[in-house]
């Protein structure tokens, strides 16, 4: 039975920007709208992909999720559990239930205990297994994540980057997770490290049940590994759906853009950047600087937006009041735009 | 006529020392390539291949000890041809058992005065390079356009400041950067990561250099700002047909950029010849490392069937103990029983398998002599 995990409605979160002596002083400052009113839901065994360029806010929806950090308003549901208004005392046994695997490879692992140490600890955050028993866990974590057990006695300095990433994921696994946030697990690993590790956390979705909230910007993995996927820009999501549809039929002009360096590639087996046709030649001639300090009146994505360009710079898409909103194209694939 | 390469670097040796590990790393360990004039030679390999340690000593930027032990590395340009690392053998001595290095006595002094006097003139002028961190490469206290204009003045004949200013933002324009004249007095932090690896292009080619070496020009970049400086990478080399010795570890990068291409793994090149012919999807003779590294990469096939991807079992080699044998040969798939024993304990040969086509495999040695390898940096064919 897969059931709704993980549900965000209209989650936000507002960094604010103080610069300067008089700013400070003041208390006012510029507000910078990271995740600004994002919804989606996860279910059990499922993989949901964020992708978008750095500083769309893919990793502050991943934060927030997990209550790393406060969000400024929305809803985050977990397992029927508002979990936003929950206090840390509330919140800590949900904790072990929804992890994270963060970018940092050497994140969470302690560089002065060796590897039997960190997996013992993160067996025993929760419970008070007998010895034997955090022996047993630990032979079988090993087995999980496919490490050898010689590596228990070794400092993560003495790790290669592959066997520091195991070693994370076995970490968080010792709490039996549900719901796993994986931030870029794979781009800080070499390409046939890459590959590993991907075959890792798919295979230990489909003996363990996991949820993913998968973030990446690289797209051919997060389409492989992702059931559903959602793009964001500027804070918002502005098409998501089933990864394929994605894929292959995006309907929003930024998806296009996404997925066009990707496109030329099908028929070889090597990605290609080749983006040679005209409408490429626009886009890139179109495509303006990305900036939370300006923020666009309207759809945001109108100032690099190829599309707009084509309609004529129609008033809609600038107009204050009519920011496009999420619309249901069919087959639970929604897209944010007036005219996709 | 045959003209000969701008670059050729002939059996290259760079160590490291690592103190964690109380070893010396051998980072590049023999590795000949040579770039010829106008095309663009892409080395891949994954970290800890040796690839960039390759360009940083042929720039003369290796730092840390010991470093450079030894090698050639000709540079035939302005009609002139120097072997950037003439008669420096002479200040290193070497020791080594069973495939690990014990000891290397270098004579650091004499080595670096030697090495100065060599790389004078070339650094900056004739071998110009750019980073993976632009940011960084660039001097923040100082505005993209003096920085510009400064290396401008020093490389070329262009000595007064307004001509020089002029030339710095004519480089600007080249490399698309929007509205130069403004952009001529921003300062680094101002800039996007984009903009900056664009304006570090600018500085690398205003001195009008015979060789660029970009080493992950795009690594660190957003997906979209990626293509973007790849495709701005190509356009200059259509226009400019300068000779670029490119690294990264993102085939397509590679495969977009280069005329030929050289793999390497453990600090050994074991595959080269035309892009077109290395990447080839339906090659037929291919070394083992470089198949697995393409399979590895999702392709539309394996993303459509959601199957799992074609991981090379293992860990990069690191290069302490090199095996008597082949350097793959502990994650190699394609090992037969008939070549076992020459896998595990002979280092197989660079050898030609097609013209300009060569592979460091056992299981394809090279028709006519697999024995002589290494001998000339360009095959005259």
């Amino acid at each position: 039975m897969s059931g709704t995990l993980l549900e965000v409605t209209d989650l936000r979160k507002h960094y604010s920007q103080r610069r300067g002596l008089v700013s400070v002083l003041t208390g006012q400052g510029r507000v910078i709208p990271a995740v600004d009113g994002v919804s989606f839901y996860l279910r059990e065994n499922e993989t949901v992909g964020l992708v978008g360029e750095s500083g769309c806010g893919k990793t502050t929806i991943g934060r927030t999720v997990l209550r790393l950090t406060d969000p400024s308003s929305g809803r985050v549901v977990f397992d029927g559990r508002d979990i936003t208004s929950l206090s840390r005392a509330e919140l800590r046994p949900l904790r072990r239930e929804m992890q994270m695997v963060f970018q940092d490879l050497d994140a969470g692992l302690n560089p002065k205990m060796r590897v039997r140490e960190i997996l013992r600890e993160a067996l025993t955050v929760y419970e008070r297994p007998s010895d034997a028993e955090i022996a047993s866990r630990i032979r079988e974590l090993l087995e999980q994540v496919n490490l050898k057990d010689s590596k228990l006695a070794n400092f993560p300095s003495e790790l290669s980057g592959g066997e520091k990433r195991r070693v994370g994921i076995a970490r968080v696994l010792a709490v039996r997770p549900r719901l796993i946030v994986a931030d870029e697990p794979t781009s800080a690993l070499d390409v046939s490290i890459q590959a590993q590790v991907v075959n890792l956390l798919r295979n230990l979705q489909k003996h363990l049940g996991l949820a993913y909230l998968f973030i990446s910007h690289d797209l051919p993995v997060v389409e492989l590994v992702s059931q559903k996927v959602a793009v964001m820009y500027l804070g918002r999501i502005v098409e998501m759906g089933l990864a394929e549809n994605i894929a292959h039929q995006p309907r929003h002009p930024y998806t296009r853009i996404l997925w066009s360096s990707l496109a030329d590639k099908q028929s070889t087996e090597v990605s290609l950047y080749a983006r040679a046709s005209a409408t490429v030649e626009r886009e890139r001639r179109t495509w303006g600087v990305f900036d939370f300090e300006q923020p666009a009146s309207g759809c945001r994505f109108a100032p690099r937006c190829p599309l707009y360009q084509d309609k004529g710079r129609p008033a809609v898409c600038t107009d204050p009041a009519s920011e496009p909103q999420l619309r249901n194209v069919g087959h639970g694939h929604v897209v944010a735009c007036h005219f996709a | 006529m045959m003209d000969a390469p701008l670059l050729a670097i002939e059996n290259l040796r760079t160590y490291f020392y690592s103190r964690v590990k109380r070893a010396f790393i051998r980072s590049v360990d023999g590795v000949s390539l040579h770039v010829a004039r106008g095309e663009t030679l892409g080395i891949v390999g994954e970290s800890g291949s040796g690839k960039s340690v390759t360009a940083l000593s042929a720039a003369g930027l290796v730092t840390a000890g010991p470093g450079v032990i030894g090698g050639r590395i000709d540079l035939h340009s302005n009609g002139a041809r120097r072997n950037l690392l003439d008669g420096l053998e002479r200040y290193v001595h070497v020791t080594e058992q069973d495939g690990r290095v014990m000891a290397v006595e270098k004579d650091e002094r004499g080595w670096r005065k030697h090495a100065e006097k060599l790389m004078a003139g070339v650094r900056g002028k004739e071998i110009a390079m750019i980073f993976q961190n632009p940011r960084s490469a660039l001097n923040p206290y100082s505005t993209v356009g003096k920085q510009l204009v400064e290396t401008i003045r020093l490389h070329t004949n262009l000595k007064g400041e307004n001509e020089a200013k002029e030339r710095a933002i004519h480089w600007l324009e080249r490399v698309r950067i929007d509205s130069p004249r403004l952009r001529f007095d921003n300062f680094p932090f101002g800039m996007s990561g984009g903009m900056c690896q664009r304006a570090m292009l600018a500085m690398a080619l205003c001195a009008e250099p015979s060789l660029l070496i970009a080493d992950e020009p795009t690594t660190g970049l957003d997906a979209t700002i990626q293509s973007r400086i790849v495709e701005l990478l190509a356009q200059l080399k259509a226009e400019t047909s300068i000779t670029t010795l490119l690294i990264s570890h993102d085939i397509s990068v590679i495969q977009r950029l280069s005329d030929r291409i050289a793999v390497m793994y453990g600090g050994t090149v074991v595959e080269t010849g035309r892009a077109a012919e290395v990447l080839a999807e339906q090659a037929q003779v291919r070394h083992p490392y470089t198949a697995a590294l393409l399979a590895s990469i999702p392709s539309a096939e394996t993303i459509r069937r959601k199957s799992y991807l074609q991981a090379i079992e293992g860990e990069v080699l690191d290069t302490i103990d090199v095996p008597r044998g082949c350097r793959f040969y502990g994650r190699c798939n394609r090992v037969t029983e008939a070549i076992r024993d020459r896998c595990a304990g002979l280092e197989p040969p660079l050898a030609e398998v097609a013209p300009g086509h060569k592979l460091r495999c056992w299981l394809h040695p090279a028709a006519p002599s697999p024995s002589r390898t290494n001998a000339a940096p360009e095959t005259p064919a």
